[in-house]
């Protein structure tokens, strides 16, 4: 536990270079500024580690980097995706707040892989305090000289920044930070082109999640296979789970891929008062649900998660006990993407308001037999039809919490009230 | 790009590699529904009704976006594909009204036509439909956003074509609403286009509210004729009434934008100031008389004041720039015929003496091509909207843009203005010159050798000589300078030395119609001002108004108004005072309601027909002068179509009135320089009386600007008046300089 992104979180003052440092922070930096390491032995090192996207999509790190046109003319970029705003999910913010470094240095080593001298890093609006202790971080490195331009007399230039946003969680989808990032309304781009190939201002750039640099620094000093050691085939490493909901502990947990569903709970201290899980959504909330009998066959990680019938995706495990109304959980899950879908393509503007109403419409009892097979299809409708992926979010829950917990809609809609709540 | 082969529908079609699949149906003729793909602007990729199906990719492909590649195989009916293409069409339909039959866009909307083949009968959608508040957004343009489809090709047309973004996109989700960002609205001079991009209800034409239904209306090819692009266009006709005016397609005059000049100007047609009737002028009195008894009274005044004492030389004819290339010809025709060689179209230049003279060798296409932009006084925006627009397009592709104006005007792209006084553009040209001479190791001619090149002029030489594709644009401003002639020779000298081409704009509308016409004053005649200082006889005026149309109205009308004077005066409009000096009033047909021809910047004649019957007893202008030239028995008027005198002028080549200019940049005034310009909708006649168009924000501009120094110096102040125009203190004018440019009447002879 608590090996890699947060290694130092019981130290006094973790988030201090000094720290930072004393446990081996930018020693990879330092190689690279000395010339000690090529940009493919840094792409290989990740191949090895297994290392996945951890902004919930799960793409391969090291390959991601070796897809950038790193010797193209001009101006490349590397972005930090900071934007955090899937429901239920909150390891970006700690990392932020309790090891910023590990991810100057993460999007450092990234910056020297892929040629780009330009960083971002794109911070959710709310996350002020997380904001500072970055911003008090990246000082920090500028003044021992570990950015700027010809840093060390080398031949390595690699300025940071740092963007806070606005409050959309839209702009989490990477093509819409771009153009937020650009000064524009935050709206999803087409692809392709990839950001890989037209990214910010038209430029290459790379865009990775927080934890996904922050595991970077790590990476390269204990070796990928060390990295990869630590989980399980196909899920290198360990993952930082956010567990909430019904449990005694609700907490950020850094575990080794892989570990059953049911110890991670434990983790989580169980269930709160004793009382019965469930279900469970395990990789935030734009991931299918499960009923508690299948999530306690599943282990977490990419492979364990699919097969039980969900996601990975960031890690976000939402726990919820008996009491809960699936009709009202998923209504108000309807709602985060009514109120967040960007509106800019056709499915998702309007699918997502027509879910939205039509399971409202249900909990103020006026529900009709059709709704169901409506709402069936009104998800099936927006599934794969849109420009992001916002729009299958949208249409997840919906589909997994009528399979899994059907009884429940139609006894709402017969009776006018919940199946579950008094 | 490589030639590959692809599979649409079972069908195996040649391609180029990354060629987006919708250019190929298009191209073939296969359907894919779309609503926010345009050929014209970005991909936008929203509306998501293009969803096609290829094989191997899991999820639908949006046609306009994707790029094909060598054995894609691509099915648009199948199952996933219709499956895909209903479930977007039911979304849009959620929202969107079901009353077409109160939508002025019913019948010519693109969501109804698809709805037809995609939609379902039934709506399962029994949830509140989205209302979105009406927003007024100025006199041409209708809202009604609730109809909305949120395709963004308007916006995208603002921010891509027009160069300002008026329209967007605010809030999000279902609350995305499309509207102007400011209160005042939307205000480009290339609004109404948005008119013609929205595929549904939303932005409808608002003098055409309510009017009618597409289908009612039949619909003429035709050309705008208020500039010198002749942007080609359909006039939508019911009863003999042009009611509405659609782009259409020329990629190589207006691609498929028009201006809102050329959109609007229709409304000036239905106007209550219009001339219907023939009259005369009897002892002082105005009578409506039948047609032949107004002409009989025209030829025996002509004859009386003019042919029959042999005093033709005594005669003068003037034509509007406006004219047919066919009227111009029948008119100088006639003149000629009968001994009068007193024939001119330019009414606003003061100093014929020395004209300007200058080709325009560039083809409107090849313009978005140049890589270096020198414009020379030219509000281009506003006076000349469609070459402006390609001059954006260059600029964005990276041609450098500079201009020498009297005020740092709004050109929407990037610009490197120069604010300076006419009085010192030929100064700065011949620096430029000396500078370019040099380099190109050639001996300057005696009046640069004591020039002394600015920096400026030693810039705008290093840009020309540094550039393949030079293109400089000599603006009207400079019609009336006083070194006009040698600042049009150092034009023509300069782009000869860079290998350049010019584009001359100082002159409007058909002006190159009246010169392939020979409207001109050849070696005996005299031109317009020498005609109005000259003690003339009598006049016959082709739609001319005076206190619009001269530089000196007030004398022109005194000249025109003397007792002994007979003046036959053709006119689309009546006007106060046409009507003091004209002793017969014969009303013409005006644009839409002639058939002829415009010959546009290309030199392309381009003919058109007659979409309607002029009002009441007027008549086409080429019929009036054919009529006229019968009556005084002149050989060689039996024409009995416009076809028959496009035909024989055809052959004609331009005649253009060269002379030797002597070049002396010693000729400055001292005086403040004022430069006047009609405000871009008060041009013409026609566009004077389109009642919307006076109405927008354009429409309505009336200012003199100058500086503050130049304000204390003439004791003014905002609110005060200039030559009877309110006065606007910017800095953004040279010094000593005033720019007025106005909806009012000129007399630049009056005092302030
Ligand atoms: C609606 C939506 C929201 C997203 N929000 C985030 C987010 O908050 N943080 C994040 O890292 N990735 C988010 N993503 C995923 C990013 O688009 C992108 O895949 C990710 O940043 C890539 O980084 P990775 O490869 O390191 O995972 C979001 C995607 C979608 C469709
Ligand atoms: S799917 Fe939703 S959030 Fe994504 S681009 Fe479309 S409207 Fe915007
Ligand atoms: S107003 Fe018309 S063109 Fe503009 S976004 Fe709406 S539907 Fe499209
Ligand atoms: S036409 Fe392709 S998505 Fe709109």
């Amino acid at each position: 536990m608590n090996e890699v992104c947060f290694k130092n979180i019981d130290k006094d003052q973790c988030w201090s270079l000094e720290t930072y440092e004393a446990s081996g922070g930018y020693s990879t930096w330092r190689k690279i500024l000395k010339g000690e390491y090529t940009p493919d032995e840094i792409i290989n090192e990740l191949k090895t580690s297994g290392l996945r996207g951890r902004g919930g999509a799960g793409f391969p790190t090291g390959l991601k980097w070796s897809f950038m046109p790193r010797n193209a003319q001009g101006q490349k970029y590397v972005i930090c995706n900071s934007d955090e705003g899937e429901p239920g999910t909150c390891k970006d913010r700690d990392i932020l707040r309790f090891n910023p470094h590990s991810v100057i240095e993460g999007m450092a080593i990234g910056s020297f892989v892929m040629n780009a001298t330009i960083g971002y890093n794109y911070i959710r609006g709310e996350f002020m305090e997380p904001f500072n202790r970055f911003e008090g971080a990246l000082k920090e490195a500028y003044a021992a000289g570990l950015l700027g331009k010809n840093i060390n007399a080398s031949e390595v230039s690699f300025d940071l920044y740092s963007h806070l946003g606005a409050g959309a969680y839209i702009v989490g989808e990477e093509t819409a930070l771009l153009e937020s990032l650009e000064g524009k309304k935050g709206q999803p781009r087409f692809k392709p082109p990839f950001p890989a190939n037209v990214g910010l201002y038209g430029k290459p750039t790379t865009i990775n999640n927080t934890e996904s640099f922050a595991s970077v620094p790590e990476i390269m000093s204990k070796g990928g296979q060390w990295f990869a050691d630590l989980g399980v085939e196909n899920s290198g490493g360990t993952k930082l789970f956010s567990v909430s909901g019904h449990v005694n502990n609700p907490a950020n947990f850094e575990v080794s891929m892989g570990m059953p569903f049911s110890e991670l709970l434990e983790l989580a201290g169980g269930m709160r008062n004793g009382a019965k899980l469930k279900a469970v959504i395990p990789g935030g909330s734009s991931t299918p649900v499960l009923t508690a009998e299948v999530a306690m066959g599943m282990t977490m990680d990419y492979d364990g998660i699919e097969k039980a019938g969900s996601m990975l995706g960031a890690g976000s495990v939402i726990i919820m006990d008996e009491s809960t109304c699936m009709v009202k959980a998923l209504t108000r899950l309807a709602h985060f993407y009514y109120d967040e879908s960007c509106g800019q393509c056709t499915p998702c503007r309007e699918g997502t308001g027509w879910l939205y109403r039509v399971l409202k419409r249900i909990m103020d009892g006026k529900g009709k037999a059709e709704d169901i097979d409506l709402l069936m299809s009104v998800q099936e409708k927006i599934m794969g039809n849109t420009i992001c992926a916002l729009g299958d979010a949208a249409a997840m829950p919906v589909e997994s919490f009528l399979r899994n917990f059907r009884e429940e809609f139609e006894y709402y809609i017969e009776h006018g009230k919940s199946m579950v709540e008094k | 790009m490589a030639s590959i082969t692809i599979e649409i529908d079972g069908n195996i079609v040649n391609a180029k590699a990354g060629e987006r699949l919708i250019t190929i149906t298009d191209r073939e003729g296969i359907s894919v529904p779309r609503f926010c793909y345009h050929k014209k602007l970005s991909v936008s990729t929203s509306c998501r009704m293009c969803l096609v199906d290829i094989e191997g990719v899991t999820k639908p492909q949006t046609a306009c976006s994707t790029p094909v590649s060598d054995g894609m195989k691509i099915h648009t009916q199948n199952e996933k594909a219709k499956a895909s293409q209903k479930a977007v069409m039911e979304f849009l339909l959620i929202n969107h009204p079901l009353d077409c039959p109160i939508c002025d866009q019913g019948g010519e909307c693109e969501l109804q036509d698809v709805a037809v083949e995609y939609g379902s009968d039934v709506s399962r959608f029994s949830e509140g439909k989205r209302v979105v508040a009406p927003s007024d957004i100025g006199p041409l343009i209708q809202t009604d956003m609730t109809r909305c489809i949120h395709c963004t090709r308007c916006v995208r047309f603002g921010s891509e074509i027009a160069g300002i973004m008026e329209m967007g996109g605010t809030g999000r989700g279902e609350d995305l609403k499309i509207e102007p960002f400011l209160a005042e609205g939307i205000t480009s001079e290339l609004s109404g286009n948005m008119i013609d991009v929205c595929p549904v209800g939303a932005l409808t034409s608002k003098p055409f509210r309510y009017e009618l239904r597409s289908w009612q209306m039949a619909s003429a090819d035709s050309v705008a004729r208020h500039d010198l692009v002749g942007s080609n266009l359909y006039a939508q006709t019911y009863k003999g009434l042009v009611k509405r005016v659609v782009s259409g397609d020329n990629e190589l005059v207006n691609e498929t934008w028009i201006s809102d000049r050329d959109r609007f100007s229709y409304e000036g047609l239905a106007h209550e100031n219009r001339l219907l009737l023939p009259q005369i002028k009897v002892e002082g009195q105005w009578k409506e008389v039948e047609w032949n008894v107004a002409l009989d009274f025209a030829i025996k005044g002509l004859n009386k004041n003019a042919l029959n004492s042999r005093k033709a030389h005594k005669l003068g004819g003037l034509a509007s720039s406006t004219a047919t290339t066919e009227e111009f010809y029948l008119m100088q025709k006639m003149l000629r015929e009968i001994g009068c060689e007193n024939i001119d179209y330019r009414l606003n230049v003061n100093n014929l003496d020395d004209p300007i003279h200058l080709d325009s060798n560039i083809k409107l296409s090849d313009l978005e091509c140049v890589d270096n932009v020198l414009v020379i006084g030219a509000n281009l925006r506003l006076e000349q909207p469609m070459i402006n627009l390609r001059l954006r397009k260059a600029q964005l592709a990276g041609a450098s843009v500079s201009a020498l104006n009297v005020k740092a005007f709004d050109y929407n792209h990037k610009t490197n203005h120069s604010t300076v006084s006419p009085n010192e553009i030929a100064t700065i040209l011949a620096g430029a010159l000396k500078v370019i001479l040099e380099k190109n190791s050639l001996e300057a001619p005696s009046y640069i050798t004591n020039i002394n090149p600015s920096e400026l002029s030693i810039n705008l030489a290093d840009k020309l000589l540094d550039s393949e594709r030079s293109v400089i644009v000599l603006g009207e401003h400079v019609i009336n300078n006083t070194q006009a002639a040698s600042i049009a020779q150092m034009v023509a000298e300069i782009a000869k030395q860079v290998n350049g081409k010019t584009l001359n704009l100082t002159s409007s509308a058909n002006t190159l119609g009246a010169q392939y016409a020979h409207f001109l004053p050849k070696s005996k005649g005299m031109n317009t001002n020498e005609m109005l200082a000259a003690d003339m006889s009598a006049f016959l005026l082709l739609d001319i108004y005076p206190e619009y149309d001269f530089h000196h109205s007030n004398s022109a009308v005194e000249a025109l108004s003397k007792d002994d004077v007979f003046v036959v005066s053709l006119n689309s409009f009546n006007n106060e005072l046409v009507a003091q000096y004209s002793d017969v009033l014969l009303p013409m047909a005006a644009m839409y309601e002639t058939s002829g021809s415009h010959v546009n910047i290309n030199h392309d004649m381009q003919s058109f027909a007659a979409a309607v019957k002029a009002p009441e007893e007027a008549k086409p202008a080429w019929k009036i002068l054919k009529v006229i030239a019968d009556l005084l028995e002149l050989p060689g008027f039996h024409y009995e179509n416009v076809t028959q005198v496009s035909e024989e002028l055809k052959h004609q080549k331009i005649y253009e009135h060269k002379q030797d200019i002597t070049i002396d940049l010693g000729k400055k005034s001292s005086a403040i320089e004022t430069i006047w310009m009609h405000s871009a909708y008060h041009s013409d006649a026609l566009l004077r009386h389109a009642k919307s168009l006076s109405s927008s924000k354009i429409g309505q501009t009336n200012s003199a600007s100058m500086n503050t120094a130049t304000a204390k110096e003439l004791s003014l102040e905002c609110g005060n008046t200039y030559l009877g125009v309110p006065v606007v203190v910017s800095d953004t004018v040279a010094d000593r300089c005033v720019f007025v440019s106005s909806n009012q009447s000129t007399d630049m002879g009056r005092e302030s």
